[in-house]
């Protein structure tokens, strides 16, 4: 394996100061890329850019549909034609989780507004060009949740399996095109949102999966940056699941 | 950076060509050890001069035979050191209506795509148990994940082979041992063309079969072995580090997994 498989390659990353996105942009960084990244919270960067000068942070919102198209065009103006899109961002409202039967439309909204409308909205942003020029890596963020279907995360299963269903959809579309689209399904990643939760959901989690241990980040980005690499020019349509041997159907 | 899988102690079944022989090449140019296994002796003993450089270990050994499989296991392991990882790609394909379909040819093709990687693993588990850290990869296929015609006995031996895969990922994750699949679609190999024939009676000539394979694939070409070494390597490696009981379809989109 080339350590630099992503030299010269523009990569956009959402969601990308912070856990699995800031892994992989490190990640791509690493391995050569320009990488363009856009999070609400963008100090969380300052890491980053300090050790590269490939790297655009953007602070803005994914769910708002002007400062997505402003940091696209941005990403443009600096590194050129995106050649990867990680579509990372998204999040559970796990601070607001309640049993469907007590849910409110509004988180509803707010969840599948974050974590399916974020990619679907970026991948519109990339798909014209990567079509015109005949190349291009979709990699978008779905989760075992969606699998699973836990309880008390009804709206974030329905929106993780909707990022499932889209990258099927757009893998064929953008098939002829020699663009591939690929899904990547976490489970337990010790990330922000997990190092919130009290200990004895820790312990529940860690004896889900066959594996026995929460995964780190960078465990993701090892699997994102396959996808995206030369190595999987055949995968297309496919869901990766990344989650220790939980979800195996 | 070096080399990923410098010092992984890795062995190959059906590793004289095609998907085989690929990763054997793949593993050898990222820095492992290798041990290759193979029915076809002549074509083993030309590996070492194919691939550029010496290979740690080969044995020719038909991969249905179970006492044979252990003992070239075993001296695998004796040669190397050790295993860090399998991969069972040994198989072959049978295209048949079920009336056209011995009971021979059925019993033929689950004994090497289902009952014989079970024998490797058998064998190797000692070996990968102690290790740390080890890995299996079993070459299934995108017909074990969706159908083909006039395959039932392939498409079941791939699809057993997979759940097999799937069930011994969870015993064996208690050892830091991850069990995974990988399911290609068309491949140029040799086992690809030898089907032509068999598969497509009524095609005019070579160009319309390629034609109907390619078709079957969204991205509407056949794979090269290469394209499916690099996963089975991935997921022999580092990189993969919390994959496991996964089905990976290197289809070219044709499965949706």
């Amino acid at each position: 394996m080339d350590a630099r498989r992503f030299l010269g390659k523009t990569v956009v990353i959402t969601g990308a100061a912070h856990g699995i996105g800031a892994a992989t942009a490190r990640r791509f960084l690493d391995e050569g890329a320009r990488v363009a990244a856009i999070d609400r919270e963008a100090d969380g960067f300052a890491g980053l850019e300090a050790e590269h000068g490939r790297l655009l942070a953007v602070a803005g919102d994914c769910t708002d549909a002007a400062a997505l198209a402003d940091f696209h065009a941005r990403a443009l103006a600096a590194f050129g034609p995106v050649d990867v899109l990680f579509n990372n961002v998204g999040q559970s409202g796990r601070e607001r989780a309640v049993e469907f039967h007590a849910s409110s439309e509004e988180v509803w909204r707010f969840v599948l507004e974050v974590s399916l409308f974020t990619t679907m909205r970026m991948a519109r942003l990339v798909a014209p060009a990567m079509r015109e020029r005949g190349c291009g890596r979709i990699v978008n963020m779905s989760s075992d949740a969606a699998f699973v279907g836990d309880a008390g995360l009804a709206d974030y299963a329905a929106a993780k399996m909707g990022v499932v269903g889209f990258t099927r959809a757009l893998a064929r579309e953008l098939a002829p095109f020699g663009v591939t689209v690929n899904a990547v399904a976490p489970g337990a990643i010790r990330t922000r949102a997990h190092d919130r939760l009290a200990p004895g959901v820790i312990d529940r989690i860690k004896a889900g999966a066959p594996a026995g241990f929460i995964a780190e980040p960078e465990d993701v980005a090892g699997c994102v940056a396959f996808l995206a690499s030369d190595d999987a020019r055949y995968v297309t349509g496919q869901t990766l699941m990344i989650d220790g041997g939980r979800w195996m159907i | 950076m070096t080399a990923p899988l410098h010092g992984r102690r890795i062995l190959v079944t059906g590793a004289a060509r095609g998907i085989g022989l690929a990763t054997l090449a793949r593993l050898v140019a990222e820095g492992a050890s290798v041990a290759a296994l193979d029915r076809d002796a002549p074509a083993l003993a030309a590996l070492p001069g194919r691939l550029g450089r010496a290979l740690g270990h080969f044995v020719a050994v038909d991969v249905a035979d179970a006492a044979a499989i252990a003992e070239a296991v075993r001296a695998s392991a004796a040669a190397l050191g050790g295993l860090d990882g399998i991969v069972n790609a040994a198989g072959v394909d049978l295209y048949a209506d079920i009336e056209a379909m011995a009971p021979a040819d059925w019993d033929r093709v689950i004994a090497v795509n289902l009952t014989a990687p079970f024998f490797v693993i058998r064998a190797a588990y000692p070996f990968l148990k102690a290790a740390g850290g080890g890995t299996i990869v079993n070459v299934s296929s995108a017909a074990g994940l969706s159908p083909l015609r006039n395959r039932t006995a392939y498409c079941a031996s791939k699809a057993g082979l997979q759940m097999a895969s799937k069930a011994l990922a969870i015993e064996a994750a208690a050892f830091g041992v991850r069990v995974n699949t990988v399911c290609p679609g068309a491949v140029e190999t040799e086992l690809f063309r030898s089907s032509f024939a068999s598969a497509f009676p009524d095609a005019p000539d070579e160009g319309a079969i390629r034609d109907a394979v390619r078709a079957r694939y969204v991205l509407n070409r056949i794979a090269e072995p290469e394209e499916i070494a690099a996963a089975i390597v991935w997921l022999s490696g580092p990189e993969s580090s919390y994959v496991t009981g996964v089905a990976l379809a290197v289809d070219g989109g044709r499965s949706f997994h």
